[in-house]
């Protein structure tokens, strides 16, 4: 099987079609868990029953499969009456799973603020509440930069398995045109190339804000 | 209730290839895993640009799409292999992109005192790293190589889109006939909780009996 440049080439406008969709989501599902996650974080802080019940819903969409939770939504809502459209149910997974990540990587970047750093704060006359948002936060939001970036990268990736609920994104459209044309390899390698420069603009972007904002020893 | 009673052998059949993926995609990582990490901190500077350049487009394309590429291409080219070995392949090449990062950064972190230590007892690289550093690094590594461990049991559920009959695509299977996807994929998730959870567990019992205090 020879690699057909030209095949290659027009395939990638196609492609791009559904480039705006996987866009769409990528931005919303890395938006939504972020939020999602700073939700799940208060509820961790906010006492000791809301805290085990966090606990659970991260445990359990840390340790199910993405594709799994996308299923139960998906066909779920449509056994319910209450069908949610591919779209809705992809993005409504996304950010259920990468929101419990997101929370774990907050309260580890809170952890990593050293004990010594709310001793001082208390020692100075400041409240404990004060501690954390004036001393202790500033500090953890520098070091989750990082984690949060690569998440977000896993985000991205992500989005290609809403095609399995038929949301007519990059990869969906990958699939037909794989279909319709038997010019596999090409194809996917023109997805492949376009998944990377990707998620290398948001590597990209990542850097910059942490060479910016991010923690310095 | 009947119906849980009647999916759990189906399932638990279908559980059986996703244990063997998972196996072999780990092996498979893990093996790759270590030749890549001593590629990038030991070898020359041209293979080592090669191979890092290599890891960085692997880790930047879904999973999905490298799965569809295999598939695809095994259809169209003609060759009979079994999705379930040729998944099993994707799968492992694809985390060992990711094992590559656990064994380095474990071998990175490892005091440069110890090397030193090492070189200065008249010790040569691979008697440095085979008899020194190897320990300490296991030690570092154990925690994050089980978390991609884990990783690689929810991979082996993408899978379940080329056709391979493992436990997902079982579960599919059996809503499609019985309409009630609410409680078998509530089944389904619980079998990879139980499977994943217990590994996680296993991390922390790790890390905190032989992790490594700094």
């Amino acid at each position: 099987m020879p690699f057909e440049i030209p095949l290659f080439i027009r395939s990638v406008p196609i492609l791009l079609e559904g480039l705006t969709i996987t866009l769409i989501l990528s931005i919303l599902a890395i938006l939504l868990s972020a939020f999602w996650g700073v939700i799940l974080l208060l509820s961790m802080r906010a006492g000791k029953f809301s805290n085990a019940f966090a606990r659970v819903y991260i445990e359990i969409m840390r340790n199910t499969p993405i594709i799994v939770i996308m299923f139960f939504m998906f066909f779920g809502s449509g056994v319910i009456g209450f069908p949610l459209s591919g779209f809705i149910a992809g993005l409504l997974s996304l950010v259920l799973q990468n929101g419990a990540y997101v929370a774990e990587i907050y309260r580890a970047g809170i952890q990593g603020v050293s004990n010594r750093q709310t001793e001082a704060g208390l020692a100075l006359g400041f409240m404990p509440k004060r501690t954390f948002l004036l001393i202790i936060l500033p500090q953890a939001i520098r070091k989750v930069i990082a984690p949060l970036g690569t998440q977000g990268v896993m985000i991205i990736k992500d989005t290609a398995i809403v095609a399995t609920i038929s949301v007519a994104e990059m990869t969906f459209q990958a699939r037909l045109l794989a279909d319709r044309t038997a010019a596999v390899f090409e194809i996917f390698t023109a997805l492949a190339i376009i998944y990377i420069v990707l998620t290398s603009i948001f590597n990209l972007g990542i850097r910059v804000i942490e060479r910016k904002y991010g923690y310095k020893n | 209730m009947e119906l849980i009673i009647n999916s759990i052998p189906l399932l638990f059949k279908g559980l059986q290839n996703t244990i063997i993926m998972s196996l072999v995609a780990t092996l498979l990582a893990t093996v790759l895993g270590i030749l890549f990490a001593f590629i990038q901190i030991f070898s020359h500077f041209f293979i080592k640009a090669v191979v890092e350049v290599l890891l960085y487009l692997i880790r930047g394309v879904p999973l999905l799409v490298l799965l569809f590429m295999m598939y695809y291409s095994l259809l169209y080219s003609g060759l009979q292999v079994d999705p379930l070995i040729g998944g099993s392949v994707v799968i492992g090449v694809y985390f060992a992109a990711f094992m590559s990062e656990v064994f380095r950064g474990g071998i990175l972190s490892i005091a440069k005192g110890q090397w030193e230590a090492g070189y200065a007892l008249g010790l040569r690289t691979h008697q440095v790293v085979g008899s020194i550093l190897i320990y300490q690094a296991l030690r570092i590594i154990g925690a994050p190589f089980i978390n991609t461990v884990i990783m690689i049991i929810k991979g082996t559920s993408l899978v379940a889109i080329i056709g391979v009959t493992e436990l997902t695509f079982v579960g599919r299977q059996i809503v499609e006939r019985t309409l009630e996807p609410f409680l078998i994929f509530s089944l389904v998730a619980l079998i990879y909780i139980v499977m994943c959870y217990s590994l996680s567990l296993l991390a922390q019992h790790l890390e905190r009996k032989i992790g490594y205090v700094n």
